[in-house]
C-alpha cells in the first residue's frame, strides 16, 4: 500500500517500461476520460463498392426476393393495432388480412401436432347467421337472438373441441382452455363481421378510404421494392 | 450464438417474415431449446401467432423440434440455430449461381424453393412453369417436362436434396405403386443432434411423378389473386405420387461451388487465365471423388489433366508441365505435388488455399484501415510468428517511434496480441520477454463477428432511411399505380403528365437520393457477405481439421459434423 501510494507523483505501469519502448521524457497519449465517440473520424476512407453487371443483378435479385417474401403467407403481420378512434372503415378492412394468413397450409405431417391451428368452424357461424336473417329485424329482438346464437355456437365449438383434441389432452391441459377462449373470441369477432357482411348491400372490397389505394398493385415490376 | 449474430438474425427475420416471427425467433435463439408454453409466456404473443411463427420457422428449416428431454410425454421442444438464418444473406448469390449454371428455369426453381422453405417436386414444377409462362409472349406456355428436366439436373448435381424425414416417422405410402421405396423409417439416430439430410440413402432419389401439362397463364385482372387461389385449390386436388416428399436447397453444395470459384479466381488474379483454367479442370475432375471436408483433392496425374483440358485452350503438353511447376512453386500453395507417377501427381490443397485466402483478407483489412505500413508490420508478424518490439522495428524498416505507434494501435484493436515469456517464475516485468504475435484463427473469428455487426448496421440504416421517407415512398407508389392504370385504360398524354406532376421536383430529387442510398446499402450487404463466406469457410475447415488431428489422424468421410461430435464426446 505504501509503495503504491508513493507512485502517485510518478508514472507507474504494470509492465516493464523499457522493454515496450517508452523512454523517459516521451509523451504518452492523453488518458481517455469518456467513451469513444460514436462516429470516430476515419483516417483512411474505405474503398468504393465494386459495381458491375453481376453486382447489379444480385442487387435486383435481393430486392425482388424481399418484396416477394412480403406478399407470401409466411410473412406474419401482428394483429393490427387499434386506432384511437374507431372508424367506420375498420370493419371492412380487417378481414382482408386474415384471409391471407389462413390460406397457407403447411404439410402437417412434418410439424408437431400441437402446432396445428384449428380454423374456427364456418358451418356453425353461417347457420347462426341464416337463422337470424329469417327472424324479424327488430333491434332488441336481434340482440337477444344474437346472444342465443353466440351461446349455441359456443356449445358447438366446445363439443368440437372435445371431440378433436382428445388426443392432445395429455399435453395441453391448460393450453386447451386458452385456445378455447381464443377461438371463442375469434368466433365472436368473425361472427360479428359475417353478420355485418350479410347486412350491407355493398361489396366489401369495393369500399376503401383511399389509404391503401394502389398499394397492392404489383403490376409495375420496374419499380424497385423496398 | 454471439450477440451480433442474434441481432443480425433478428433483423433478417423481421425483413423476410415479419415482426412476430422476429420476436419468436430471437427469443428461441437467446434461450435455447424451449417448449411452446414457455415461448408464449415469455414473449407475451398470442397462442395462434406463436404457432404460426413456429410453423414458418420449421418450414424454412430455421427451427428443429424434438420431444422433450424429460422423457416421454414431456412437451416438444423447439430449437433454433442462427447458421440457417444467416444464410438468408446469401440467397441472391445462390439464385444467381443457379441462373449461370442452369438458365432461367434453374433460377426460378431455386428461387421458389428458397421462398417457400421446402416444397414437393410437383408443386415446384407447376409454380415455376406458371411463372415462366407469365413472362413469355401471348399464346406460348412452358411445358412441365422442360421444368422437370431442369429439376432432375439440379438433383443430379446435388444442388437440391430431399428434406430429411422426421426421426421416428412412419413410412409414408406413395400413391402410385411404381414409385420407388419411400424414405422409410431410418435407423434410429444415435446422437442427439438432428440427422443431416445426407445420412438418409434416398437423399437424392427423384420420385416417379406423373406430371403432364403446361404452365397456365393467369388472367391479368384485379381478382387475379383470388382466381389464382381458386385455381391452385383445384390443381392441388390432383395427386402426383410424391406427397410427403419435400425438397430443399442444399446449401453445402452451393458453398463448395463458391469455394471452388474463389480458388479459381484467386489463381487467375495471382497468375494468369491459363493457370486458372488448369485449376478449374482439376477441380472439375475431382468434384465427385472428393468429400466436402477433405483437405485436398484426390491426386490427379498430369496425363489425366492433359486429356481433360478444354480443347479451346490448345495447351501443348510441355507448356502444361511448366504451368504446373509454376503453380507448385507459388507461395499461395494452391496446387501441390503428391508423387511422380503418371507424369507427376498433383492435388489442389483446399484447406491451405482457404487459409491463404483468409490471410489475404485479414491483411487487406489491416491495410485499408490502418495504412500500408501497418499492413507491413501485420504481414511480418504473420510470417515470423513472435517478434520483440526491437525486432519488429528492424525487420519492417520503419522508424522506431512510428512502429511503436502502429503496433499499439493494432494491439488496441486486438489484431495483434502480446505474449509474455518470463525468465523468472515471478513474472517480474524487467525480466520478462514481451513478444508480439498474430494468431490467424482467433483474428479471423473476430473479423467475422465484425462483419456480422457491419451487415446488421447496414440493414438497420436501410430500415431507418426507408422509415424516414415512408410518406414519400407511399406517395410515389400510389402515383405509379395511378399512372399504370391510366395507361392500361388508354389515357391521353396530358392526363399522364398531369399525374406525373403531382410529384414535385425536389421530391423527385429526394426519391432519387433515397433510391441511391438504399441500393448502395443493399449492394454493400451483398459484398460483405462474400467476405463472411470466405471467413466462415476458413474457420469451419480449420475447426474440422484440428478435431481430426485430435482423433489420431483418422479421416472421417461424409457427414463429419455429427460423427465428429460423437467422436469428441467419446474421446474426451
Amino acid at each position: 500500500m505504501a509503495g503504491r501510494g508513493g507512485g502517485r507523483g510518478r508514472r507507474m505501469m504494470t509492465f516493464s517500461v523499457e522493454a515496450v519502448g517508452i523512454t523517459r521524457g516521451d509523451s504518452l497519449p492523453p488518458s481517455i476520460q469518456q467513451p469513444t465517440p460514436l462516429f470516430p473520424v476515419m483516417e483512411q476512407k474505405p474503398l468504393p463498392l465494386t459495381a458491375g453487371e453481376e453486382e447489379e443483378y444480385l442487387l435486383a435479385l435481393k430486392q425482388e426476393f424481399r418484396g416477394a417474401m412480403k406478399s407470401l403467407p409466411c410473412f406474419i403481420q401482428p394483429t393490427a393495432a387499434h386506432r384511437d378512434v374507431e372508424r367506420y372503415s375498420d370493419k371492412y378492412h380487417s378481414s382482408e388480412q386474415t384471409e391471407a394468413l389462413t390460406d397457407w397450409t403447411p404439410d402437417w405431417k412434418r410439424l408437431p401436432k400441437e402446432l396445428r391451428v384449428k380454423k374456427p368452424p364456418r358451418g356453425g357461424v353461417s347457420a347462426a347467421v341464416s337463422r337470424s336473417d329469417k327472424l324479424q329485424s327488430g333491434q332488441k329482438k336481434k340482440k337477444v337472438k344474437e346472444k342465443e346464437e353466440v351461446l349455441l355456437k359456443l356449445e358447438t365449438l366446445q363439443k368440437k373441441e372435445e371431440g378433436q383434441s382428445s388426443e392432445d389432452e395429455e399435453e395441453e391441459g391448460e393450453e386447451k382452455k386458452k385456445k378455447q377462449e381464443e377461438e371463442e373470441a375469434e368466433g365472436e369477432e368473425e361472427y360479428d363481421e359475417e353478420e355485418f357482411e350479410e347486412e350491407t348491400d355493398y361489396v366489401m372490397s369495393y369500399f376503401d378510404n383511399g389509404e391503401e389505394f394502389g398499394g397492392d398493385s404489383d403490376d409495375n415490376m420496374d419499380e424497385a421494392i423496398y | 450464438m454471439t450477440a451480433q449474430e442474434v441481432r443480425l438474425c433478428g433483423l433478417l427475420l423481421r425483413e423476410h417474415f415479419g415482426e412476430v416471427v422476429e420476436k419468436v425467433g430471437t427469443h428461441l435463439l437467446k434461450g435455447g431449446a424451449q417448449n411452446l408454453r414457455t415461448i408464449i409466456h415469455e414473449t407475451g404473443i398470442s397462442l395462434d401467432l406463436v404457432k404460426k411463427s413456429l410453423c414458418v420457422l420449421v418450414q424454412h428449416g430455421a427451427c428443429v423440434f424434438r420431444s422433450g428431454r424429460k422423457g416421454a410425454g414431456s412437451p416438444t421442444e423447439y430449437q433454433t440455430c442462427c447458421d440457417r438464418i444467416l444464410r438468408i444473406l446469401r440467397y441472391p448469390r445462390y439464385i444467381y449461381t443457379a441462373k449461370t449454371l442452369y438458365g432461367d428455369t434453374g433460377e426460378l426453381i431455386i428461387e421458389e424453393l428458397l421462398q417457400r422453405g421446402h416444397m414437393t417436386m410437383s408443386g415446384t414444377i407447376k409454380t415455376v412453369a406458371d411463372r415462366l409462362t407469365q413472362n413469355m409472349e401471348e399464346g406460348r406456355s412452358m411445358d412441365y417436362s422442360e421444368v422437370s428436366s431442369a429439376f432432375f439436373r439440379l438433383v443430379e448435381t446435388h444442388f437440391l436434396q430431399r428434406c430429411p424425414p422426421l426421426a421416428g416417422a412412419e413410412p409414408k405410402d406413395s400413391a402410385t405403386p411404381a414409385a420407388p421405396a419411400p424414405p422409410g423409417t431410418p435407423a434410429a439416430p444415435v446422437s442427439t443432434a438432428p440427422p443431416t439430410p445426407e445420412s438418409f440413402p434416398d437423399c437424392y432419389k427423384v420420385p416417379h411423378v406423373t406430371l403432364v401439362g403446361r404452365g397456365k397463364r393467369q388472367l391479368a385482372s384485379e381478382d387475379g389473386e383470388d382466381q389464382r387461389n381458386a385455381k391452385k385449390a383445384k390443381m392441388d386436388s390432383q395427386t402426383h405420387g410424391d406427397e410427403g416428399i419435400c425438397w430443399q436447397v442444399n446449401f453445402e453444395r452451393f458453398h463448395l461451388h463458391f469455394r471452388d470459384q474463389a480458388i479459381i479466381s484467386a489463381v487467375a488474379n495471382k497468375l494468369d487465365q491459363t493457370s486458372s483454367e488448369i485449376v478449374r479442370t482439376m477441380l472439375r475432375m475431382s468434384e465427385v471423388t472428393t468429400s466436402p471436408t477433405a483437405t485436398c483433392t484426390k491426386p490427379l496425374s498430369a496425363n489425366e489433366i492433359f486429356r481433360s483440358l478444354p480443347t479451346s485452350y490448345n495447351i501443348p503438353r510441355p507448356i502444361l508441365d511448366q504451368y504446373l511447376t509454376l503453380l507448385i512453386d507459388d507461395p499461395m500453395e494452391f496446387v501441390g505435388k503428391a508423387g511422380e507417377s503418371g507424369g507427376g501427381m498433383y492435388v489442389v490443397n483446399m484447406h491451405r488455399a482457404l487459409a491463404n485466402l483468409a490471410r489475404a483478407t485479414l491483411e487487406s483489412v489491416v491495410q485499408e484501415r490502418f495504412g500500408s505500413r501497418s499492413a507491413r508490420i501485420f504481414r511480418l508478424l504473420l510470417r515470423k510468428r513472435h517478434l520483440e518490439q526491437k525486432q519488429v522495428e528492424d525487420f519492417a524498416m520503419i522508424p522506431a517511434k512510428e512502429a511503436k505507434d502502429m503496433l499499439y494501435t493494432l494491439l488496441s484493436q486486438n489484431l495483434v496480441q502480446l505474449q509474455e515469456i518470463p525468465k523468472t517464475p515471478d513474472y517480474a516485468p524487467s525480466r520478462t520477454f514481451y513478444l508480439y504475435t498474430v494468431n490467424q484463427l482467433p483474428t479471423a473469428r473476430m473479423l467475422l463477428q465484425n462483419c456480422y455487426k457491419t451487415v446488421a448496421n447496414l440493414v438497420e440504416r436501410r430500415l431507418f432511411e426507408s422509415k424516414e421517407s415512408k410518406r414519400l415512398l407511399e406517395k410515389s407508389q400510389r402515383i405509379e399505380a395511378i399512372l399504370a392504370s391510366l395507361q392500361a385504360s388508354g389515357a391521353e398524354p396530358e392526363q399522364l403528365t398531369e399525374v406525373e406532376e403531382m410529384i414535385t421536383a425536389p421530391e423527385k430529387q429526394q426519391l432519387e437520393a433515397l433510391r441511391l442510398h438504399i441500393n448502395k446499402l443493399d449492394s454493400a450487404e451483398n459484398q460483405v457477405d462474400e467476405t463472411i463466406f470466405l471467413l466462415e469457410s476458413y474457420i469451419n475447415s480449420t475447426a474440422s481439421t484440428s478435431l481430426l488431428n485430435d482423433i489420431d489422424g483418422v479421416r472421417l468421410e461424409g457427414q463429419t459434423h455429427i460423427d465428429l461430435d460423437n467422436a469428441s464426446r467419446a474421446g474426451h
